[in-house]
């Protein structure tokens, strides 16, 4: 992974101070409230219902143990014992005091973390396939990409104050694990006919009230305009994105207006001009940050596939982990290990000081020292060889981390919701939770199958509930929680927005309609390799709405 | 109560005045014209020395004609969050290659002036308090390691082709 050099270590611990000296002026009343947001939202700083939230940077989700012991610190020292690990592949603590703040920013540095960027309205942490440089299906690894565009948009002096938040998300493989099509860049690496690395440049995606799936502007760039192209969309967008309305203002909305095709001819303009400048590319610097990347040296572990053959017949319970959160390495002797952070009835995405202090530790002794975080709110090993699942397992168990339901229905993505957050109309978290413990027993999961279900607690979709195959969304109706159910969304290769199926549920009958909605899908679909998805894809909503509704669907609520 | 400040320090007897409905140049200042205004005098005269103030909404692209003739060029901040004129600045310099004065007016924080100083900014009308105090104490809240080329000179060969640091001279 990448490591810094005397540069960032400097560019960091000047950020830090530049920090403090704004927390200072803060604490001492030279800044208002108002004066001091933009500031430290710049910073990762929130102000909750409660308390300051610190959203903490996990460039494209790769982390190592030696960072993941500084987490675990952190949040036994300056927070109450638990962190949590976010869709953007970041982590947020709750419970931080601001004067507090500076220090443990200075703590973060010493391990090469930091929050910059982590909110306002400027370029966002780059977020990539947390399978990266792993995944059997990949063309090559986005991170180099990704840690180039972190280092070019960092403090950009250009685009720091943009019409609104800017999420870059980028993909090496077509199978697309990075939703790239529901960001307002996203970028899908891939190879020409004569085998150069290149992009397919989206643009204009996004979720929030007014989803809308990105659209194709440049079928190849060539990787070494990657940042004289995004300068170019940045500085249209920059000029011309709306400021009037703040929820009109993200680059979807100016796509949406301007017409696809004319926004795509002003970026070409743009980029004309950007294109033989001092943003180019050059191939040694390149292959310099994709050096950092290099996949770790993985011997042959050859016995690992008699071992695995055993463990399995021996333990029922471990055979049912493997099959859920192991997934195929592109070393046939290795695996891809997904570390469950939705226990059954659980908080979706906390974690832990022990519980990140026992990852960081079986990273470091099977899985050479690298983590990821996955949007999906999960951690990842990346690379453990089938030889050792079982020691890791182990681990994991002992850890209460060894939930196998990656990609089941109790993998649920939920925001923070009404118990952490100031924009939120409703609860997420206690709704996820009782779905959790509704389909927790594990046949019954195993028997629906691949099932993603998302909640949101206010329109601003931070649980994606619009690409949840089943979207859960919160709103407020007199003064009382009322779920809207979405069906059919995706965040993958495929996009799609989910469909509101009808009149929102109360919080004691939301779990039921959602019985409801997979008995449904169980006695319709052809034969259990159809997922939920593509059973819905088929037949559309109206036999849920026939279920939930008895064939009178009201309006949506 | 705006100054000007420029890197050299606070200026004192700056002659530019934003011209609106109300307040107009008077003896010794001279007017900061609106785009289309700039236009049409340059248009039906010779005059050379002028001064504009370009609104976030104004094209940047259409002073490019009369650029020699111009000694300074406003750029606005309506809000400190409207950051437009970033872009604008950007485009003047290392594109327009416009060499004269460039100021910031509207509301200018300290936080956001070692912002504006990279993309080419080089005077700065302001009347936050708390900026006046920082700025007459010469104390810039920047970071002087970059991540990205921008209009203001600055070294490169820091390692990868993006990255820069402060100019000696700066």
């Amino acid at each position: 992974m990448y490591r810094y050099d005397e540069f960032d270590h400097a560019f960091v611990s000047e950020r830090v101070a530049q920090f403090r000296d704004q927390v200072e002026r803060r604490l001492a009343g030279e800044l208002s409230e108002d004066a001091f947001k933009p500031l430290r939202l710049m910073n990762g700083v929130y102000l909750q219902l409660h308390a300051y939230m610190l959203r903490i940077a996990i460039p494209y989700g790769t982390l190592n143990s030696k960072q993941m012991r500084m987490l675990a610190h952190v949040a036994r020292t300056y927070d109450r014992g638990y962190g949590h690990f976010t869709t953007r592949q970041n982590l947020q603590f709750n419970w931080p005091k601001l004067s507090d703040m500076p220090d443990v920013l200075a703590e973060l540095a010493t391990v090469e973390m930091h929050a910059i960027q982590t909110s306002g309205n400027c370029i966002r942490n780059v977020t990539a396939d947390h399978f990266a440089g792993a995944a059997a299906d990949e063309v090559a690894d986005p991170r180099p990409y990704a840690e180039i565009l972190r280092q070019w948009s960092s403090v950009h002096p250009e685009f720091s104050f943009l019409p609104r938040k800017f999420k870059i998300a980028v993909t090496g493989a077509e199978r697309d694990r990075a939703a790239i099509q529901v960001h307002d860049i996203g970028l899908h690496l891939k190879k020409n006919d004569k085998g150069e690395l290149g992009f397919a440049v989206y643009v204009g995606g996004g979720q929030g009230r007014t989803p809308m799936i990105a659209k194709l502007i440049r079928d190849f760039l060539p990787e070494e305009d990657l940042l004289s192209y995004t300068t170019a969309i940045m500085r249209v967008y920059n000029l011309h994105g709306r400021r009037d309305n703040k929820y009109k203002a993200r680059i979807k909305i100016l796509v949406h207006e301007t017409g696809v095709e004319e926004l795509a001819r002003q970026v070409e303009v743009e980029f004309a001009k950007l294109r033989d400048t001092e943003l180019r590319l050059p191939e040694k610097d390149v292959q310099a940050i994709a050096a950092y990347f290099a996949p770790p040296a993985l011997g042959e572990r050859p016995e690992g596939w008699e071992n695995l053959a055993r463990w399995k017949k021996a333990d029922e319970d471990f055979a049912r982990w493997v099959k859920q959160n192991v997934q195929p390495h592109k070393n046939p002797d290795y695996g891809m290990v997904t570390i469950s952070l939705k226990p059954i009835g659980g908080i979706p995405g906390d974690a832990t000081d022990a519980q990140m202090d026992a990852v960081a530790e079986i990273a470091e002794e099977y899985a050479f020292d690298e983590i990821r975080v996955s949007h999906e709110q999960n951690l990842i090993l990346p690379h453990v060889a089938l030889a050792d699942l079982e020691p890791v397992y182990r681990a994991l168990v002992a850890a209460g981390l060894a939930t196998a339901n990656a990609g089941l229905i109790t993998d649920i993505i939920a925001c923070p919701g009404l118990d952490y957050c100031a924009l939120a109309n409703a609860r997420s978290i206690p709704v996820a939770q009782e779905i959790s413990a509704r389909f927790g027993a594990p046949e019954r999961q195993a028997e629906i199958g691949e099932l993603k279900i998302k909640i949101s607690g206010c329109i601003n979709a931070c649980g994606h509930h619009h690409v949840g195959h089943i979207g859960l969304l919160g709103v407020e109706k007199k003064g009382a929680e009322l779920y809207q159910i979405t069906l059919g969304g995706s965040g993958d290769e495929q996009t799609s927005i989910g469909e509101i199926i009808g009149r929102g549920f109360e919080p004691e009958k939301v779990t039921d309609a959602i019985e409801k909605i997979v008995d449904t899908y169980l006695g319709l679909r052809l034969d259990p390799q159809e997922t939920f998805l593509t059973a819905y894809r088929r037949v559309g909503p109206q036999p849920f709405k026939d279920a939930l509704y008895g064939g009178n669907a009201a309006e949506a609520a | 109560m705006i100054k000007i400040w420029r890197e050299t320090g606070v200026i004192a007897n700056d002659p530019w005045v934003i011209e609106t409905d109300e307040v107009k140049a008077a003896g010794e200042q001279r007017p900061l014209l609106s785009l289309d205004a700039l236009i049409a005098r340059a248009n039906e005269s010779n005059d050379v020395g002028l001064g504009v103030v370009i609104t976030p909404f104004d094209d940047v692209g259409r002073l490019e004609p009369y650029l020699s003739r111009l000694e300074i060029v406003a750029v606005s901040f309506p809000a400190f969050n409207d950051g437009r004129a970033f872009s604008q600045a950007s485009l003047l310099r290392a594109r327009l290659g416009y060499t004269n004065e460039l100021r910031a007016v509207g509301d200018i924080l300290i936080d956001q002036i070692p912002l504006m100083l990279r993309v080419g900014i080089d005077s700065f009308a302001v009347s936050n308090p708390t900026a006046l105090k920082r700025l007459e104490e010469r104390r810039l809240p920047g970071i002087p390691h970059y991540y990205q080329p921008t209009a203001q000179a600055a070294e490169a060969g820091e390692t990868y082709s993006w990255r820069r640091k402060p100019s000696p001279a700066a």
